[in-house]
């Protein structure tokens, strides 16, 4: 799918409706903390990603792996592709990079959203071609069973057989089975039924930490 | 009529319908739960329930967190009059909301907030309100003891600022004809206390809607009955206008730092009417 056709995975900034320039804000202050830094892992994507940093988990398993966190809030494929192309990644080389974006492209099709992480990682890979970039799987929403969790599913199946060549990029599941056996989803998980509690996070993260730390190894020389 | 006080369901768009259900768990801990606060609001109120503040502060009050991201004043006008406050009789009602009224004027928005305060005063005749403001734009704290007065009559067309000095004493009693609320700083004298709290990286447009908002409230508040205002945001505007990230990790949300700041003179005016409400017993 070529970016033309797709909204997706064209570069666009969030355009600022309400009027503070917030989501600027962030992105002149995401180039500029990077500009002294040097993080061996960047987190980008939305606030499941931004979220994360204000967690204790975030210092206690990320943190000590020298990470930085570009997460946004209400962020699609399109805008966090903006955002890479447009500094982000320009003062920093980490080794490992992990994306977790497209829960927020609503109005897009699964192939269009695949085809936006697709183009996330690749402007990721022409800036930062020694990085390898870990897909994190989209999460089931919602209190009960509805279509944006069937549309999550398809866009992790879509991104898990294109990344399968790649050996720059993997992928990694990150639904420790929230979905109970009646098809809801607790609110002791998901406070809202998209965004993550603080224990729900302790209990992805260990497995992200460990897939992380075992790809930092490996990029050792 | 006013279209922030118009009561107002969220409509499902986005398909995963989290809205409702939310309002749902909400209604249904309702029948289950016997609050002595109630915490109802925007995302404000909602992300403070995940951070260990609640556990250590407001939990041990007995409190419910009714917060909805995104909310409105219009949302949570319907909320509240479609079962959020069946079957409870919580002792003090924490309001939190405005922010997100972004068709709405500082009138309006002052507007919709009393409506909400006035309901939830005629549901809950027992308790008292404890109104939250809005991210603001003055960054100098207006303090002051009333040492003049002054007789002022504008007509404004818009919102503006202005500075007034005085050389001599006399009492200041504003009447003013505007077509919006203004706000103005007096450096002798007039107390103001701001409530919301600041948003945006600098100075911009919402932050000096919200200042008014605030003004209007402030006074408008007090009058409504057992209600009051309270305001911390002081706390988090820096001698440059700008609001550190380590308060507000996106200028608008807070951070576990940015609760903490906010928690104790909100815990302390909790813990102070709770004990007018059992002592009034």
């Amino acid at each position: 799918m070529s970016e033309d056709s797709n909204p997706a995975a064209t570069p666009t900034p969030c355009q600022d409706i309400q009027g503070d320039g917030r989501w600027m804000s962030l992105h002149n202050r995401f180039v500029s903390d990077s500009k002294g830094k040097e993080p061996d892992v960047l987190f980008v994507g939305d606030s499941l990603v931004q979220l994360l940093h204000e967690f204790e988990v975030w210092r206690k398993l990320f943190s000590p792996l020298h990470a930085l966190n570009f997460g946004v809030g209400g962020d699609a494929t399109q805008h966090v592709l903006w955002r890479l192309t447009n500094g982000e990644l320009d003062y920093i080389s980490p080794k490992v990079v992990v994306l977790w974006v497209g829960t927020n492209n609503h109005g897009n099709t699964p192939e269009q959203i695949c085809g936006g992480i697709m183009a996330i990682i690749n402007v990721i890979h022409q800036k930062l071609p020694h990085a390898h970039t870990l897909v994190l799987g989209l999460l089931p929403r919602g209190k009960s069973p509805n279509p944006l969790r069937e549309r999550n599913a398809s866009v992790n199946a879509l991104v898990q057989a294109e990344v399968a060549s790649l050996s720059h990029v993997s992928y990694l599941d990150m639904d420790p089975g929230f979905i109970h056996s009646d098809g809801s989803i607790a609110h002791q998980d998901m406070y809202d039924y998209l965004h993550l509690t603080p224990q729900a996070y302790q209990r992805v993260c260990e497995p992200l930490h460990k897939r992380i730390k075992s790809l930092l190894d490996k990029h050792a020389p | 009529m006013n279209p922030a006080a118009q009561p107002l369901p969220v409509q499902d768009v986005q398909g995963d319908a989290r809205w409702i259900s939310q309002h749902e768990r909400f209604v249904q801990e309702c029948k289950d739960a016997e609050p002595d606060v109630l915490f109802i609001g925007d995302s404000m109120i909602q992300l403070m329930q995940q951070h260990e503040v609640w556990r250590d502060l407001f939990s041990p009050l007995h409190a419910l967190n009714f917060g909805l991201a995104g909310d409105t004043t219009c949302n949570v006008l319907w909320r509240i009059q479609n079962g959020e406050l069946q079957n409870i009789q919580p002792k003090v009602v924490v309001l939190w909301v405005g922010t997100n009224n972004h068709q709405h004027t500082a009138e309006q928005v002052s507007g919709g907030v009393t409506a909400i305060t006035q309901i939830l005063i005629s549901q809950l005749p027992r308790a008292k309100i404890i109104v939250l403001v809005l991210p603001h734009t003055h960054t100098q704290t207006r303090t002051c003891t009333l040492t003049h007065t002054h007789t002022l009559t504008h007509t404004h067309t818009h919102a503006h600022s202005h500075t007034l000095t005085h050389a001599h004493t006399h009492t200041l009693t504003c009447t003013h004809t505007h077509s919006h609320a203004h706000t103005h700083a007096l450096r002798l004298s007039v107390c103001c206390s701001q409530g919301l709290l600041p948003r945006g990286e600098h100075q911009n447009p919402l932050r000096e809607k919200n200042a008014e908002v605030n003004e209007l409230l402030r006074s408008l508040v007090p009058q409504l009955g057992p209600a009051q205002f309270l305001d911390v945001s002081a706390e988090f505007v820096q001698s440059d206008g700008s609001i550190s990230k380590h308060d507000m990790f996106d200028f608008l949300h807070l951070t576990a730092a940015g609760y903490q700041t906010l928690s104790k003179p909100l815990h302390d005016l909790l813990l102070q009417t709770l004990e007018e409400t059992t002592a009034a017993k």
